[in-house]
C-alpha cells in the first residue's frame, strides 16, 4: 500500500508545504473578509426583517431567499462567469468575496431575525411600561438578550462558511483546497496531502467550535 | 381635577371570526370598552372587579398607553395618552405590574431596578442603587440584589417587579392580577407587601380576584361587566348594599366563592 511507501514521501517537498500554507492564507483572507462583510449586511437585512411595516419587512427576502435556496457553487459561477456577459467583470478574488459575503449575509439575517423574534413580547411590554422608547428597548433589553442567542448560532454559520469557501477553488483561486489538489496531483500522495489539508481546515474551525460551546455555557441562560 | 380621567373611551380589537355561511374566517372588530368613563384620584386603593374578558386589563393598558384608544381620551395628571410625546411621562406617573412577571433576564435584580431610573430620569447610579436598596428592603428582598430571575420564586419575582415599578416614583401603581399566577403562600407574601405600601399612602389601581385583599385594603371598588362600569362604590357599600341589590354582582361574588 502506498501509505507505507515511505520513500515516496520524499516527493513532498518543503516548497509544496509552503504553497499549501500560502493557500491557507488565501482561504483565511476570503473567509474572514466575507464573514465580516456578510455579518454587517446580514445584520442590516435582519433588522429590516424585524420592521413593523409588513411591506418593508418582506423586502430583504428578495435577496435572501434566492441566496439561501440555490447552491453556493452556482452563485459563484453566476457572478464570475455570468456577470461578464452583462459587462460586469471581476477578478476571481473579488467575485469570491462578493458571493460569499452575500451568501453569508442571507443566512446571518435569518439568525438575527429569529433571535430578536424569540425574545418574548412581554419583554417589550415591560420596557414600554417603564417608559422606555422603542430604540431604548431594542438597545438595552432586546439586543442584549438576542445576542446571547445569536452568538453560538453565528459561530456555527461561520464554521460552515469557512468550509464552503473551498468552493472558490472552482474560480481558479489558489485557496487551501485548490492547492491541495495541485500538490496531491504533482506528488501523487493524495492521502497524505488531503490529510494535511483537512487537518489545516480543522485547525481553523475547531477552535471556533469550542469557542461557541464555551460561549453557550458562559452566557446561556434560561428565559 | 382627578389624577386619571378616563373620558368616554372606546377600544376595540381587530379579530378574525368564522363565517358559517361563507365557510371562512372574516375580519371583524371586537369592542371591548364602549363609551367608558371613570375618574381616579391619587388616594387609596381602588380594586377593579369583574368576570373574565370584560376588559379590566384592557382598561389598565389603555391608561398606561400600551393600547391605543379608538375614541375618547384619557388624561393622566394633565397629560393625554393620545400625545405620543407625553407617553413617557404618563408611564412614569403610573407604574404598571403585570400578571406574568417580566424581569429582564440578562440583568440581576439590582440592575433590573436601576436600569429605568438611570436611563430615563438621569439618576446617578449611586443614588439609584441607594433607592433600590430601600425598596428591596421594603419588599423584604434585600438579600437578593445579585440574584437572577431564575433564582427567584414567582412571588419574589413579583415583589421585585413591584419594587422596579416604584423606582420611578410613580403617583399610582396599576396592578393587573399580579397574584393570580402564584400559589396561596406566595400570594399572601405579595398581598402583604401591597397592604404595607397602601398603609404608607401609595395609590393603587388593582385588578384582582383576591376578595380578602379587596375587603381589607381597598377603599373603592369598581365592578365591570362586558366592557361597561356596573358599579362604582366605596368598599363598604359594595360589600353590603350592592352585593344584595345587584344581581350580577351577587352572582359574581358567589361564583368566586365569596
Ligand atoms: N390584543 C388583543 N386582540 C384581540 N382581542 C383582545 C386583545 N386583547 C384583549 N382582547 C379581548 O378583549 C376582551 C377583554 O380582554 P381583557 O384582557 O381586557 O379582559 P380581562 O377583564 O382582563 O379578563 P381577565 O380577568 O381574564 O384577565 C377579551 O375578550 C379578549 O379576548
Ligand atoms: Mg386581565
Amino acid at each position: 500500500m502506498q501509505v507505507f511507501d515511505f520513500a515516496a514521501y520524499a516527493r513532498f517537498k518543503w516548497s509544496d508545504m509552503r504553497m499549501i500554507l500560502k493557500a491557507m492564507g488565501v482561504t483565511l483572507h476570503v473567509t474572514l473578509l466575507s464573514l465580516a462583510i456578510g455579518t454587517l449586511i446580514g445584520l442590516i437585512l435582519g433588522l429590516i426583517r424585524c420592521a413593523k411595516n409588513p411591506i418593508v419587512n418582506k423586502l430583504p427576502l428578495i435577496v435572501m431567499e434566492p441566496l439561501r435556496n440555490s447552491p453556493l457553487i452556482v452563485q459563484l459561477f453566476l457572478v464570475f462567469f455570468g456577470l461578464p456577459s452583462v459587462g460586469i467583470r471581476m477578478k476571481a478574488m473579488q467575485a469570491a468575496v462578493l458571493t460569499l459575503s452575500l451568501n453569508t449575509a442571507a443566512f446571518f439575517a435569518v439568525l438575527v431575525h429569529s433571535s430578536i423574534k424569540s425574545i418574548p413580547e412581554a419583554q417589550w411590554e415591560a420596557g414600554y411600561a417603564l417608559g422606555f422608547n422603542k430604540f431604548q428597548i431594542y438597545w438595552k433589553i432586546i439586543a442584549r438578550q438576542a445576542i446571547r442567542l445569536l452568538i453560538p448560532q453565528a459561530i456555527t454559520l461561520y464554521i460552515s462558511q469557512l468550509q464552503c469557501s473551498s468552493l472558490v477553488s472552482f474560480l481558479s483561486l489558489m485557496d487551501l483546497s485548490k492547492a491541495g489538489q495541485q500538490v496531491a496531483q504533482k506528488t501523487m500522495l493524495p492521502f497524505l496531502i488531503f490529510g494535511i489539508v483537512a487537518g489545516l481546515y480543522f485547525v481553523l474551525s475547531f477552535p471556533l467550535a469550542r469557542f461557541a460551546k464555551y460561549l453557550e455555557k458562559r452566557i446561556g441562560f434560561t428565559i | 381635577m382627578a389624577m386619571i380621567e378616563v373620558k368616554s373611551i372606546t377600544k376595540s380589537f381587530p379579530v378574525k371570526k368564522y363565517d358559517q355561511a361563507a365557510k371562512k374566517y372574516v375580519k371583524d372588530t371586537l369592542t371591548v370598552l364602549r363609551d367608558f368613563s371613570v375618574n381616579f384620584d391619587q388616594e387609596g386603593v381602588t380594586v377593579l372587579l369583574g368576570p373574565s374578558g370584560t376588559g379590566k386589563s384592557t382598561l389598565l393598558r389603555c391608561i398606561n398607553g400600551l393600547e391605543t384608544i379608538d375614541k375618547g381620551d384619557i388624561i393622566v395628571d394633565g397629560m393625554s395618552v393620545r400625545d405620543k410625546h407625553q407617553l413617557r411621562k404618563i408611564r412614569e406617573t403610573c407604574g404598571m405590574v403585570f400578571q406574568q412577571t417580566v424581569l429582564f433576564p440578562h440583568l440581576d435584580v439590582m440592575d433590573n431596578l436601576t436600569l429605568a431610573p438611570c436611563t430615563l430620569l438621569g439618576m446617578s447610579k449611586k443614588d439609584a442603587v441607594e433607592r433600590a436598596k430601600q425598596l428591596l428592603d421594603k419588599v423584604g428582598l434585600l438579600s437578593k440584589e445579585k440574584a437572577r430571575h431564575n433564582e427567584l420564586s414567582g412571588g419574589e419575582q413579583q415583589r421585585i417587579a413591584i419594587a422596579r415599578a416604584l423606582m420611578m416614583n410613580p403617583k399610582a401603581l396599576l396592578l393587573d392580577e399580579i397574584t393570580s399566577a402564584l400559589d396561596p403562600e406566595m400570594t399572601s407574601e405579595v398581598l402583604a407587601i401591597l397592604e404595607n405600601l397602601a398603609s404608607e399612602g401609595v395609590c393603587m389601581l388593582a385588578v384582582t380576584h383576591e376578595m380578602a385583599f379587596a375587603q381589607h385594603v381597598a377603599s373603592r371598588i369598581l365592578f365591570m361587566d362586558k366592557g361597561s362600569l356596573v358599579c362604582d362604590a366605596s368598599k363598604d357599600d359594595f360589600f353590603t348594599i350592592y352585593r344584595k341589590e345587584n344581581e350580577r354582582i351577587a352572582s359574581f361574588l358567589k361564583f368566586i366563592g365569596e
